[in-house]
């Protein structure tokens, strides 16, 4: 199978370059993961970020074939060939396909991802209605593996400003939480030209998550609970 | 690890993303808003120029039938077109209709035909 990598290695000073790889898939390569450790077995510069190889720990996204998406997920069979692989767009790229998410995470952390709830805590749990719980199906399954940031032209624009779908989604988890009470104040922290409001519905985020979750529907319900709070 | 002393570099090479049709459309929105922006004032003063004399509509008339008309009134009606039916999807989105991935991928391309169809309609029935 052939693939074209893009490479970069800060020592060198050398700009990124595209290198041609051909690698025959072994019986038991059903994922590009399984192709790409493969190759590294030939070429152990080459450099990716990968852990569970299941499409948990959301570390192996990249840009494959003009699209972001877990190397773990995808399927070899009916990849086009040569098989592009680029690091995710408008990430700062740290050597090959591993890229800089200090600022992803910051983002992340600035909508406070964590239960803020009464206190004293219960005796037993928190307890929720199937029906609160059933709010958050579509939310808590997000992995932050950036696919949908790192394919959001308004991101991409405004990366230092804008939350970006995966911090707007997971914003949106924690206001959909009957548990939490920090509601009011989580939409007044969104309620932003930039935080919020660069988010011009085009889906480029929907269409590539992983996971098949829709950060464009969850900024949706946040624009329609700050209006309902307005009017 | 000691960072490197010059700035990372960073791919984004938009010809080398596929993008969807949503996003296509977005652009295409775009493009339009600032190509009806920049036609406003000349079609605004062309029209007070036909308005204000009988030589001035003679003059604009003539502008008008050159060769050209065709082309440039091809590119505004699409741009109307396409900006009004763009912009039409984005407010029933904004109210929570068809803002499922299906039913917005169809709705862009949707849009992106439409407008290119009577842009043809339009030009075909001016020319003849
Ligand atoms: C000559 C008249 C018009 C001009 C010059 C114009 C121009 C523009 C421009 C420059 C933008 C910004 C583009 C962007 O942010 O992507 C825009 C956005 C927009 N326009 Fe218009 N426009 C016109 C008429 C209309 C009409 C009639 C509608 C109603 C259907 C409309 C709906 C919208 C919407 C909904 C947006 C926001 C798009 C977004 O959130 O990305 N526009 N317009
Ligand atoms: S919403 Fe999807 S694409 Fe975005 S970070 Fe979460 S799992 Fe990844
Ligand atoms: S819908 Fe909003 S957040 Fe998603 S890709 Fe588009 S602009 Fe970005
Ligand atoms: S290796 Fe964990 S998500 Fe792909």
């Amino acid at each position: 199978m052939k693939l074209s990598i893009y490479r970069f290695n800060p020592e060198t000073g050398e700009p990124p370059r595209m290198q041609d790889y051909d690698v025959a898939p072994a019986a038991g390569d059903k994922k590009l993961l399984d192709l790409l450790m493969r190759l590294r077995t030939a070429d152990d510069s080459l450099s990716f970020r990968r852990s569970c190889r299941e499409g948990i720990c959301g570390s192996d996204a990249m840009n494959i074939n003009g699209r972001n998406g877990l190397a773990c997920l995808t399927a070899l069979e009916g990849l086009k060939e040569p098989v592009v692989l680029r690091p995710l767009p408008g990430f700062p790229v740290i050597r090959d396909l591993i890229v800089d998410m200090t600022q992803f995470f910051a983002h992340y952390h600035s909508i406070k991802p964590w239960l803020i709830a009464e206190e004293p805590p219960p005796e037993r749990e928190r307890v929720q209605t199937p029906d609160e719980r059933e709010r958050l199906n579509g939310l808590y399954e997000c992995i932050l593996c950036a696919c949908c940031s790192a394919f959001c032209p308004s991101y991409w624009w405004n990366p230092d400003k804008f939350i970006g779908p995966a911090g707007l989604l997971q914003a949106y988890r924690f206001i959909a939480d009957s548990r939490d009470v920090a509601t009011a104040e989580r939409l007044d922290f969104l309620d932003d030209v930039y935080r919020l409001y660069r988010c011009r519905t085009i889906m480029n985020c929907t269409e590539v998550c992983p996971k098949g979750l829709s950060p464009s529907h969850a900024i949706e319900r946040i624009r329609i609970a700050l209006l309902k709070r307005s009017s | 690890m000691a960072r490197p002393v010059r700035p990372l570099p960073v791919f984004l090479n938009l010809l080398r993303i596929r993008f969807p049709v949503g996003a296509i459309a977005s652009i295409a929105h775009r493009v339009a808003g600032v190509l009806l922006f920049l036609a406003l004032p000349p079609l605004a003063l062309g029209l007070d120029a036909s308005l204000r004399s009988e030589a001035g509509f003679e003059a604009m008339r003539d502008l008008l039938s050159s060769p050209w008309r065709a082309l440039v009134g091809l590119i505004l009606v699409w741009a109307a077109a396409h900006h009004l039916l763009a912009g039409i999807r984005h407010l029933l989105m904004d109210v929570g209709i068809g803002g499922g991935l299906a039913q917005a991928r169809a709705s862009a391309r949707a849009v992106l035909v439409v407008a290119v169809l009577l842009a043809l309609v339009f030009a075909a029935g001016w020319l003849t």
